[in-house]
């Protein structure tokens, strides 16, 4: 598994949709400046939940001679239905607010596609 | 062809729910979906389940037309996971649908990526169009323009006027990015996908139960034993609470509400335990080859007769709550009893099934589901407010007028004319008032999206109605 590439793709893509996102809610591009600024917590919040919520899946649960597209078959369903779940309830206890609705659409969205971009990889 | 129609449909989720309520946009968005699914799964519709479920979504969204209530709109997206999920496998169980369905409306572009050949895809995209390099050529510039516009802006007070007056207010951002969600959900089920193992698992597995290899006659004597001796005694039991409740019922013939209120739910605790238990207790002893055992009868008899004598705690149940709705009518709560009763008696009938034809745990499973889907669709037909209310007005010996007010517009009209016969306290004339003035202000400022049925019967109610 090649985590430090994963990371690397995942932080600009939660950058972008986060910013994206956020400057359209607010409608104050005031904020861009920072935009490079935000790209250190970015790093940390990815870095720690692809390493804590989507590697372990990968190192614990694959079988023998299991691929990394089998094992995300398997698995991805129910981590994308609880992170959905999760992400929602979070959108609807922070009252829609744009911090949190732009944070919690781009968490879920990078994961996905993290576990796309792990799936896709050759088992080394 | 594909492309072109999510775009387009993705456009018209905006139109349809981009700053507005719930109403119609509800009714033309199934529709929408089911053009969708029908362009991406043609042959799906020949299937008559498939048939079944796309007629029961329209029936859904056109309840919430003609209702405009919250259960409604709940069965509605119900019967959608339904349907996308009955695309994905005709023949896999309910609850397996609706969480193939759940997964493919908000992952279902992620896992279809999963199979995507780049190497495959590249020959095919460069022949027709350079799409990505063109999405790079624009974007990537775009971008880094604005970036670099918005740091310089703040560098410099002349370009920050020319920056300024470049005004691109007529494009809204937010509706855009809210096309970008259509989008998203559309792309999702264009092509519904499947959970794997449990989608499997699901097809492989029947409804009937099938004798081990490890059958012990010692093993299972002693079971039988055991569970005969537990469902005399339970049987023992239930008859005698049966008997007490009955000889209660009919000595006392008029409780005041907080006694009725509290008969009818310490009824229902008591049932819940009871029922629960009841399950649990006949799913432990029939969970295998007990029920291939030779003398399991008695045990069987018992089993059947304990299910029987809680369909009759039920009934009993059922009496205590007709005397409470008919002496202080109906409110969400006691109608909430009735429906749990309901399906407590098919839980019990279907366990009583079970029993009966060596069934396994996920016929009971499958079996309730099914019953509990087709039960929510049948409930959402009815307008419950207008139900409640009618039938308080009418029936009820003493009518709470508040809690009929504290229900959903849904009945404005019945208590308007309640309050012209001039019956109610002031307090509730003008709180019905209010009410009315409230939802026909409602009514009349709605966007054509919005309208439910009210706003085509509001012209001729608005013209005696309005003082």
């Amino acid at each position: 598994m090649n985590i430090p590439s994963n990371i690397g793709k995942s932080i600009l893509l939660a950058s972008s949709i986060f910013w994206v996102i956020y400057l359209i809610q607010e409608g104050d591009l005031d904020f861009a400046p920072i935009v490079v600024l935000s790209l250190i917590p970015i790093s940390i919040c990815v870095s720690l939940t692809i390493v804590i919520t989507i590697c372990p899946v990968f190192w614990a649960l694959r079988k023998e001679k299991e691929d990394n597209k089998s094992l995300a078959k398997r698995c991805f369903p129910y981590y994308a239905i609880v992170a959905s779940i999760l992400c929602l309830y979070g959108v609807k206890a922070s009252n829609f607010d744009s911090f949190f609705v732009s944070f919690l659409i781009s968490a879920y969205l990078t994961t996905a596609q993290s576990w796309v971009w792990f799936a896709k990889e050759k088992r080394s | 062809m594909k492309q072109t129609t999510l775009i387009i449909s993705s456009f018209l989720f905006s139109i349809l729910f981009y700053g507005q309520n719930i109403g119609l946009n509800i009714s033309l968005f199934s529709v929408l979906t089911l053009i969708i699914l029908i362009i991406g799964n043609t042959n799906k519709f020949k299937n008559r389940t498939t048939l079944t479920y796309a007629l029961l979504y329209l029936l859904t969204a056109a309840l919430v037309f003609f209702q405009h209530s919250f259960l409604s709109l709940i069965a509605n997206i119900i019967v959608f996971f339904t349907l996308v999920g009955n695309i994905t496998e005709s023949k896999s169980s309910i609850f397996v649908n609706w969480l193939n369905g759940i997964y493919t409306s908000i992952a279902g572009f992620f896992h279809r990526n999963f199979d995507h050949n780049e190497k495959e895809e590249q020959p095919k995209l460069k022949k027709d169009i350079d799409l990505l390099h063109w999405i790079k050529l624009i974007g990537i510039p775009l971008v880094f323009i604005i970036v670099f516009i918005l740091l310089y802006k703040n560098g410099n007070s002349v370009f920050n006027d020319l920056i300024s007056q470049i005004n691109f207010s007529f494009i809204n951002i937010q509706w855009i990015l809210f096309s970008v969600l259509g989008y998203f959900l559309f792309s999702n089920i264009i092509n519904p996908v499947h959970v794997e193992p449990a989608t499997q698992s699901d097809l492989d597995a029947g409804n009937t139960l099938f004798k081990t290899g490890s059958f012990s006659e010692e093993k299972l004597k002693k079971e039988q034993q055991l569970g005969t001796t537990l469902m005399l005694l339970l049987n023992v039991l239930i008859i005698f609470y049966l008997v007490t409740d009955i000889i209660a019922l009919n000595v006392s013939s008029s409780y005041d509400a907080v006694t009725l209120s509290s008969q009818v739910h310490n009824g229902i605790n008591a049932l819940i335990a009871s029922i629960i238990m009841a399950i649990v207790i006949i799913l432990y002893f029939f969970r295998g080859n007990i029920n291939f055992y030779n003398d399991n009868k008695t045990l069987k008899f018992l089993a059947f007769a304990w299910i029987i004598l809680n369909a009759v705690l039920v009934i009993l149940i059922v009496i205590k709550n007709n005397d409470y709705v008919s002496a202080h009518g109906f409110t969400y709560k006691r109608l909430g009893v009735y429906i749990y009763l309901l399906l407590t008696f098919t839980g019990l009938r279907t366990t009583f099934l079970k029993v009966l034809k060596i069934k396994n745990l996920l016929f009971l499973f499958r079996a309730n589901t099914q019953i509990a889907f087709v039960l929510l669709i049948g409930l959402s037909t009815v307008n419950w407010d207008a139900f409640i209310t009618k039938y308080n007005i009418n029936n009820a010996e003493s009518l709470d007028v508040n809690y009929l007010i504290h229900l959903s517009n849904n009945n404005s009209y019945i208590l308007y004319d309640l309050r012209e016969k001039g019956t109610l306290s002031s307090s509730n004339n003008q709180a019905i008032f209010i009410k009315h003035t409230a939802y026909l202000k409602d009514i009349n400022t709605r966007n054509w999206q919005e309208y439910t049925f009210a706003n085509f019967q509001e012209h001729s109610n608005s013209e005696t109605h309005i003082d």
